[in-house]
C-alpha cells in the first residue's frame, strides 16, 4: 500500500486524538476551577496520548 | 393541634450522644428556632426529623400526607444543571403535577430572586445564591413542614435580611423549623425556642417566657467615679455588681422594685450620671445556659 | 411523570455535560481502529525498526480478519473497561460524598427508580460506545484484510454486549455499596481482571459458567460453539446481572444515611 493511502486510513485515527485533545484543552481553559493546576493538566492532555484526556474529563474537571 | 411529635428522639454514634432524648412537639404554623452552640446535634437532630437518618431510638409523629421541605446547612447540588432544571427535578421528585412543574419552579425561583438566574448552571453559583436555591428546592412543592439548618448564617447582612423575610412570609401558611446560631435571627422568628447543648434540650419556651426564666432585668446605674458607685453599693441593701463607676442591680421579685431603686437614686443625688434598663438579650442568656455547664 | 424517567432525564444530562457520552464511545472507537491498523502494519514496522541478522527472514503469519476482531475484544477486556470504571465508579458513590445526594435522598425516593436509572444509563452509554468500536474494527478490517461474515459479526457483538452489561452492573453495584469512588474503582478492576484470570488459569475445566462469555463471543467467529452450554452461561449471567441490580438497589438504600449533609 502506497503512502498516500495509508495517510487516509490513519486520518481518522489523527483527527479523533486531535479533537479529544483540542476539544479536552477547549473546557480546561474555560474550567474556573479545575483539581489541579491548570499547567499541568495543560501538561498531561498534550503529552500523554488518549489516556490524558480522559484522566481529566475523570479527574481533573471536578464536573463544574 | 401539633402538627408533629418528637418523643426522645436519640442518635448514638459509638459512645457519644449526638442527640440526647429530644422531645418537643410543633405547632401549626409556628416557627420553632433550634439554637445552641456549634456541635450541640442541631444537624443530627434535623436531619433525623428529614427522613436522611435513622434515630437510635425515640419516635417522631406526624401525619405523613404532609409535605416536609429540607435546607441543608449547605446545599449541594449538580453542578452540570441549571436552576431552573433542578427545581423542576426537586418539584417533580416530590410529585408535583407534571403540568403545575414548571410553573411552580419558575415561581419559587423568582420568590427566592434568582429570577436572573434560570438557566444559569449551578455550578457557577456564589455561597449566598447557593442559599436562595436551597430554599427554592425545599419549598417548590408547598410543604406543609419546612427544615431549615442555619439558612442564613451563610448570606451577608442584606441577604440575611431580606431571607428572613421570605421565611416571615412564609410562616403564615407553613410549619417552620430552624435551627440558627445567630441569635438575633432567632429573636426575630420565634414562636418557640429550642435551646440545644451537647444533645440535650436544656430549654424550650416562648422567647418571653425563656427571658423571663433566666435572665432578670437589671437596671445599670453610672456614677461620677469607681468611689461613688462602690459607696452607693455598700450601703444598699440588694445585691449589685459593680464593675468600675457603674453597678448593675437585678430586678427579681424578692429584690428592689423601680420604686425603691428610684428613691435611692434620689438620696444619692448628683453623683449619679445616667441610670438604664437592661433586657436581658438572647445572647446573653445563650452565654448563661451555655456557660453554666 | 414518574420518578425512573425523572431519574433517567438527569442521568442523561450529566452524561451529556460531562462528555461522558462523546469520550467512552472515542476510546472504543479509536481501539478499534488501531487493532486492524496496526496488525496490517506490523511486518512494516519491524521492518523499519530492524535489528535482525543480516539474511534473517521473519515469518509473520498474516492474522486473519476474525483474529483481527476478537483481539479488538482482547484490547476492550483492558482498556474498555478501564473506561467504564473510570467512568462510572462515582455514579453513587460520589453523589454520596459530594453531598449532591441529600437533596434527593430527603424525598420520597424510590431508590429502585434511583439505581436502575443510572444503571439503565451507563449501559446504553457502554452499549452504544461499544458497537461504534466494534463496527469501526469491522469497517477496517473489511479494508485492509478480509470480509467477515456479518451475521457471525453481529452475534460476536451481541454476546460480548451481555459481559459489558455484566462490568456495568459490577461497577454501579459497586458504587453503591463502597464508601467512595475509588474503593469502587479499585474493587471492579480487581473483579474484572480475577474473573478473566480465573478464567484463563482454570476455565478449561468448564464449559457452562458467566466467566466464558468473552470466549464465546469470539467461539462465533472461530465456528466452534456449543449451543446448550452458551444458552445455559447467558441464563447464568443474566442471574448475576439481576442479583447485581437488587444488590445495587438495596445497597444505595442502605448507605443513604451516609450522604454528606
Amino acid at each position: 500500500m502506497d503512502q498516500p493511502t495509508l495517510l487516509l486510513l490513519l486520518l481518522p485515527v489523527i483527527l479523533i486524538q486531535l479533537g479529544l485533545m483540542i476539544f479536552t484543552l477547549v473546557d480546561l481553559m474555560r474550567n474556573p476551577k479545575p483539581n489541579g493546576p491548570k499547567w499541568m493538566w495543560g501538561l498531561v492532555i498534550v503529552l500523554v496520548n488518549i489516556i490524558g484526556p480522559i484522566l481529566y474529563l475523570v479527574i481533573g474537571r471536578r464536573n463544574y | 393541634m401539633s402538627l408533629l411529635d418528637v418523643k426522645n428522639l436519640t442518635k448514638r454514634y459509638r459512645r457519644d450522644l449526638a442527640v440526647d432524648h429530644l422531645s418537643f412537639s410543633l405547632q401549626q404554623h409556628t416557627a420553632t428556632a433550634l439554637i445552641g452552640p456549634n456541635g450541640a446535634g442541631k444537624t443530627t437532630a434535623l436531619s433525623m426529623l428529614a427522613g436522611l437518618l435513622k434515630p437510635t431510638t425515640g419516635s417522631i409523629t406526624w401525619d405523613h400526607t404532609t409535605g416536609v421541605g429540607f435546607l441543608p446547612q449547605h446545599p449541594r447540588f449538580f453542578p452540570w444543571l441549571t436552576a431552573l432544571e433542578f427545581t423542576e427535578m426537586a418539584a417533580k421528585l416530590s410529585g408535583v403535577e407534571a403540568k403545575k412543574v414548571r410553573q411552580q419552579a419558575t415561581r419559587t425561583l423568582e420568590f427566592v430572586g434568582l429570577a436572573p438566574a434560570l438557566n444559569k448552571k449551578t455550578g457557577t453559583f456564589s455561597g449566598g445564591m447557593k442559599q436562595r436555591l436551597g430554599l427554592a428546592q425545599a419549598i417548590v412543592h408547598q410543604p406543609e413542614l419546612l427544615l431549615l439548618d442555619e439558612p442564613v448564617s451563610a448570606l451577608d447582612p442584606a441577604g440575611r435580611r431580606e431571607i428572613m423575610n421570605l421565611l416571615k412570609s412564609l410562616q403564615q401558611d407553613t410549619t417552620i423549623l430552624y435551627s440558627t446560631h445567630i441569635l438575633n435571627d432567632a429573636e426575630e422568628m420565634t414562636d418557640q425556642l429550642l435551646f440545644l447543648q451537647q444533645g440535650k434540650l436544656v430549654e424550650k419556651g416562648s422567647l418571653e417566657e425563656v427571658k423571663e426564666r433566666y435572665a432578670e432585668p437589671r437596671i445599670r446605674i453610672h456614677f461620677q467615679t469607681a468611689e461613688d458607685a462602690g459607696g452607693f453599693s455598700r450601703h444598699m441593701p440588694w445585691e449589685a455588681v459593680q464593675n468600675g463607676n457603674r453597678i448593675d442591680v437585678a430586678v427579681t421579685a424578692k429584690g428592689p422594685g423601680m420604686q425603691e431603686i428610684l428613691t435611692a437614686l434620689t438620696a444619692a443625688g448628683d453623683k449619679v450620671v445616667g441610670v438604664e434598663r437592661q433586657t436581658a438579650s438572647l445572647e446573653d442568656i445563650f452565654m448563661k445556659v451555655a456557660g453554666g455547664r | 411523570m414518574s420518578q425512573f424517567s425523572v431519574l433517567l432525564q438527569k442521568e442523561w444530562r450529566e452524561n451529556v455535560r460531562n462528555y461522558k457520552i462523546f469520550w467512552i464511545p472515542v476510546v472504543f472507537i479509536l481501539f478499534g481502529i488501531m487493532e486492524p491498523v496496526i496488525n496490517y502494519f506490523l511486518p512494516q514496522i519491524l521492518d523499519s525498526v530492524g535489528g535482525l541478522p543480516e539474511g534473517a527472514v521473519l515469518e509473520i503469519p498474516t492474522p486473519t480478519p476474525e483474529q483481527i476482531l476478537v483481539a479488538v475484544t482482547g484490547q476492550y477486556q483492558f482498556i474498555g473497561m478501564l473506561a467504564l470504571i473510570l467512568a462510572y465508579m462515582g455514579t453513587v458513590a460520589g453523589e454520596r460524598k459530594s453531598g449532591t445526594a441529600t437533596l434527593l435522598y430527603v424525598r420520597p425516593l424510590s431508590f429502585s427508580a434511583y439505581f436502575l436509572s443510572k444503571w439503565l444509563m451507563a449501559s446504553l452509554i457502554a452499549l452504544l460506545s461499544l458497537w461504534l468500536g466494534l463496527l469501526a474494527a469491522y469497517y477496517y478490517t473489511l479494508l485492509l484484510f478480509d470480509t467477515v461474515n456479518f451475521a457471525d459479526f453481529l452475534r460476536f457483538a451481541a454476546t460480548y454486549s451481555v459481559w459489558v452489561v455484566l462490568i456495568v452492573s459490577i461497577v454501579l453495584a459497586a458504587s453503591a455499596a463502597l464508601p467512595n469512588a475509588g474503593m469502587a474503582a479499585a474493587v471492579s478492576l480487581g473483579s474484572v481482571l480475577l474473573m478473566q484470570l480465573v478464567d484463563g488459569l482454570i476455565g478449561a475445566y468448564w464449559s457452562v459458567s458467566p466467566l466464558k462469555i468473552p470466549v464465546y463471543a469470539a467461539s462465533w467467529l472461530n465456528g466452534r460453539i456449543d449451543l446448550v452450554d452458551f444458552w445455559i452461561s447467558i441464563g447464568l449471567v443474566a442471574v448475576v446481572i439481576a442479583l447485581l441490580l437488587i444488590a445495587g438497589i438495596w445497597a444505595s438504600r442502605l448507605n443513604a444515611s451516609k450522604a454528606k449533609v
